[in-house]
């Protein structure tokens, strides 16, 4: 049962360990960014404090968690689609395809590199965040942070397998990957907590299941919150996994019956 | 005795995709489709080897990949020891596509060979003594060296070997030879007919525009010509067809496709 995804994970962390500057420039990376809003938060960081009452902490805080989890959100769930298309221009797709693995394991196998990398990657913002700019991540309740994590992952990953649908049969050009990378990561409450916005945009930013996710990990890391006082966050994450993941199958299934009909399987 | 494949009125169109210089005049008709296959039926039987012969654009390729299931008919269907279900079809065909993109380059040969014999449900040690077993027959001492840093012939022995791992009763090979040296490319055909259908019984299928390959070592042949059958069967039947009855295979095939 496992040999599919163990197989996936040995080829994709060979490959990505055959890019040894690629890991060392992430974390770089990482640090660059978080930098920037070291700064923001010493110059503009008090205009926030009425926003940021609620969860406790200061802007710095909060944009570090924020960014944490969303690149968590992004990479992880960017993957199902990313790694479609690689496999669509490495010519490796096809071959893939012709073996007798099922399409859900298939699609499960292909994106957990990238889940193991978006984790290493939140460690990194993390550790940061506790060794380098002194973050106080002591009130932490685990449990919720690791269900909201998990509620997370499986609500995104219906949105991500359907982008993936979308990348099977267009190649490029995925409008769930945009709305996922910019829409959410705009009014989802990210890099702000989502009271900044105007009534209209916190109204709309109620249909995107980033905007309980943010809330209920800052509330779950900062204020140690339960899951009890967190059950209306959850409740919604629940609501949207138990609809996008059957959805989102069914959709992929479709398409790559959709790209066998045309031809396409192996075109990017 | 049921045959092994059973090929049923396969027909197949390939519809131009919608061109942008249409999208922008708003005319969302999608041109008129192309038929790659029309109406072609054929059985075969357990333990010979069909060519699949063609001009460019004939339909072998097509013809192929519908049967390894990567590709959909519009019409029409294939039986495999007389089921059509997708999972028996894949667990008992190897195919050797043309295509040498089809490996992980970064990894070496043997890295890329585990991986693909795991999607076929290999456990590790049955894997690696196929593995070894397969490097054996196709002399391969470099199973340990990047992919990318093999040869187009090295390349081509491991699309083989993949092909093989699962130990398939049908073997389906598009252009096998191309880009193996004289040696190799004889070495490959005696594997085929000696060890793989005269010894172990298995099936082939092999697309090929070279004839002296199809007539060193194929029991059958399959003319192709825009899409549709124009002969099938051994080499006296297709020289009866033609009324040549020492026709060369070329000859038959020449004047099966004349005007194509």
């Amino acid at each position: 049962m496992c040999k599919i995804p163990l197989a996936f994970i040995k080829k994709d962390f060979l490959i990505e360990s055959s890019y040894k500057l690629a890991f060392l420039a992430n974390i770089f990376g990482v640090l660059i960014s978080l930098l920037g809003y070291f700064f923001i938060d010493k110059l503009f960081g008090r205009m926030l404090v009425s926003h940021l009452e609620e969860f406790g902490v200061n802007y710095f805080s909060y944009v570090l968690l924020g960014m944490a989890f969303f690149s968590y959100v992004g990479i992880g769930l960017g993957s199902f689609s990313s790694r479609i298309q690689s496999e669509q221009a490495q010519g490796t797709l096809e071959a893939i395809l012709l073996t007798p693995a099922g399409i859900p394991a298939i699609l499960l196998s292909m994106a957990l590199w990238n889940l193991i990398f978006a984790t290493m990657d939140m460690a990194i913002y993390i550790a940061l965040g506790i060794f380098l700019f002194k973050i106080d991540f002591t009130h932490i309740n685990i449990l919720s942070a690791i269900v909201i994590l998990f509620l997370t992952v499986a609500s995104f990953s219906g949105l991500g397998i359907i982008s993936a649908g979308f990348i099977m049969v267009f190649k490029r050009g995925n409008p769930l990957g945009w709305i996922i990378n910019s829409v959410e990561g705009l009014i989802g409450g990210v890099y702000f907590p989502i009271t900044v916005l105007p009534g209209w945009l916190q109204f709309l930013a109620k249909f995107f299941p980033i905007t309980y996710a943010i809330r209920a990990m800052e509330l779950s890391v900062y204020k140690g919150y339960s899951l009890a006082q967190l059950a209306k966050e959850a409740g919604f994450l629940l609501l949207f996994s138990a609809l996008l993941i059957p959805l989102s199958i069914a959709f992929f299934k479709y398409s790559v019956k959709k790209a066998k009909t045309d031809g396409s399987l192996a075109q990017y | 005795m049921r045959p092994i494949l059973e090929v049923d009125g396969l027909t197949k169109d390939f519809t131009p995709p919608l061109s942008f210089g249409k999208l922008i005049k708003f005319d969302l008709g999608r041109g008129i489709p192309v038929r790659a296959l029309d109406d072609v039926s054929f059985r075969l039987e357990r333990g010979k080897i069909l060519a699949v012969l063609g001009p460019n654009g004939a339909g072998k390729t097509t013809l192929l990949k519908i049967i390894a299931t990567l590709l959909l008919p519009d019409r029409g269907s294939v039986l495999l020891n007389g089921s059509g279900l997708e999972e028996k079809i894949k667990m008992s065909i190897g195919l050797v596509a043309e295509e040498e993109r089809s490996f992980y380059w970064r990894l070496t040969g043997r890295q890329n060979l585990e991986f693909f014999a795991a999607l076929y449900g290999l456990d590790r040690k049955t894997a690696g003594a196929r593995i070894g077993e397969l490097s054996e027959l196709f002399a391969v001492d470099y199973a340990g060296k990047r992919f990318d840093s093999y040869s187009t012939g090295m390349k081509r022995r491991f699309a083989l070997m993949r092909g093989l791992l699962h130990d398939p009763e049908l073997l389906l090979l598009d252009e096998p030879t191309k880009s193996l040296d004289y040696a190799a490319a004889l070495s490959l055909r005696g594997f085929i007919k000696e060890t793989l259908v005269k010894a172990r019984n298995k099936t082939a299928i092999i697309a090929t525009h070279h004839m002296d390959e199809a007539l060193d070592f194929c029991d059958l042949f399959m003319v192709l010509d825009k899409g549709r059958l124009r002969a099938f069967g051994t080499l006296e039947e297709l020289r009866k067809q033609v009324g040549g009855p020492t026709a060369t295979l070329g000859e038959v095939f020449v004047k099966l496709t004349a005007g194509s």
